[in-house]
């Protein structure tokens, strides 16, 4: 047998050795070989000293309780989901329904139908408002003139109360 | 060979039956897969604590999907890559420092069954606990992956083609793990024989 550690040939060989996972025929040929190799002797001693180590760590028994917190852990999950689905079924309700299901997108298009017909209405407001704009900025040059002789009235009363008076009168 | 197929059929059958909602079938795989998941993942973090909120996240997993299992893989090689996939993500979350805390403390995670059981007198109880402490120092350092494989592959018995699917790599990728992991620790541990 070549030698598995030497030549780096299916060196699993040596491991599969040492856990025991060899063929009987197989086996023997590399315990013959072993005899004669002080490499693998040393692999071999050493894996085993691993296996007994690990074989040595035993773990720690499991909670008593693991069990019982696990499926309450599994209940607690389980209410919540079912808490959930109850507030949505009324909305579940009005999509799973078959005819529903067909009335919805159409309700939908419906809508969408109507807003565009308001949108296409919106230039027509917008010209009114723009008129009104208009309006409004021809109004309001009448507007401030009148303030502005109103203004004049009342400055020259202040500065003579008799004459703006008579002023007044004549003006009408 | 049809021994374990017929095993493997067994527990993939009994996860349908949960899937079909029967929830005696998922008592009976927790039952009977429990312990190893708990002892997987308590080498893994070393911590028992730890360990057994992991394996309660493991199994609250397997029912969620029960109504989306499919038969793909051994179940085996589904629970054990769900383990995996939260012990790597527990270490990768820096959470290894408290597990390297109670590393430090060689008889708080100490079952207390193991040394007081043995018939052991006090000199041979702490030589014991000597020992396993430099046993889950040499297992912690490994890198993660490493780990994962040897503890498979020593304790669960799993064969590289199983532990490949648990890893989500190639068989040839398993056996460099771990020729690697087990390198390291024939170097910490040999002269333990």
């Amino acid at each position: 047998m070549n030698c598995p550690i030497e030549r780096h040939e299916n060196p699993e060989l040596l491991l599969a050795y040492c856990t025991g996972k060899l063929d009987s025929e197989t086996r023997l040929a590399l315990e013959r070989h072993m005899a004669v190799c002080p490499a693998c002797r040393e692999f071999q001693t050493g894996q085993q000293a691993v296996w007994e180590a690990l074989d040595a760590w035993e773990a720690m028994p499991v909670s008593t309780d693991f069990n019982r917190r696990l499926y309450r852990r599994i209940e607690e999950e389980a209410a919540h989901a079912s808490w959930w689905s109850r507030l949505a079924r009324p909305f579940r309700a009005m999509f799973e329904a078959p005819l529903m299901s067909r009335s919805v997108p159409l309700a939908a298009a419906a809508c969408l139908l109507v807003l565009a017909g308001v949108i296409l209405e919106q230039p027509n407001n917008f010209t009114n408002s723009e008129e009104s704009a208009a309006t409004i900025e021809t109004i309001q040059p009448d507007q401030v003139e009148r303030t502005l002789d109103d203004m004049e009235m009342l400055r020259q009363f202040k500065l003579n109360p008799s004459s703006a008076e008579a002023g007044t009168v004549n003006s009408m | 060979m049809g021994v374990v197929a017929a095993a493997l059929d067994y527990d993939a059958e009994l996860m349908l039956r949960v899937k079909d909602g029967d929830s005696a079938s998922f008592g009976i795989l927790l039952e009977k897969h429990r312990s190893a998941v708990i002892h997987f993942l308590y080498r893994m973090v070393q911590n028992h604590a730890i360990a057994e909120e992991l394996a309660q996240e493991v199994f609250l997993r397997v029912y969620r999907s029960r109504g989306t299992y499919e038969p793909t893989a051994k179940f085996t090689t589904w629970l054990f890559r769900i383990a995996t996939h939260l012990a790597l993500n527990w270490l990768r979350d820096g959470k290894n420092e408290k597990g390297q805390e109670h590393l430090d403390e060689t008889s708080d995670d100490m079952p207390v069954r193991q040394v007081s059981d043995r018939g052991l007198s006090v000199e041979q109880k702490m030589v014991y606990q000597v020992k396993i402490h430099e046993i889950r120092r040499a297992i912690s350092t490994l890198p993660e992956k490493q780990r994962a494989a040897v503890l498979m592959h020593k304790y669960e018995e799993m064969e590289y083609s199983q532990i490949a699917r648990v890893l989500s790599c190639s068989e040839s990728a398993v056996k460099s793990l771990l020729f690697r992991a087990y390198e390291t620790l024939r170097m910490r541990l040999a002269h333990m024989a």
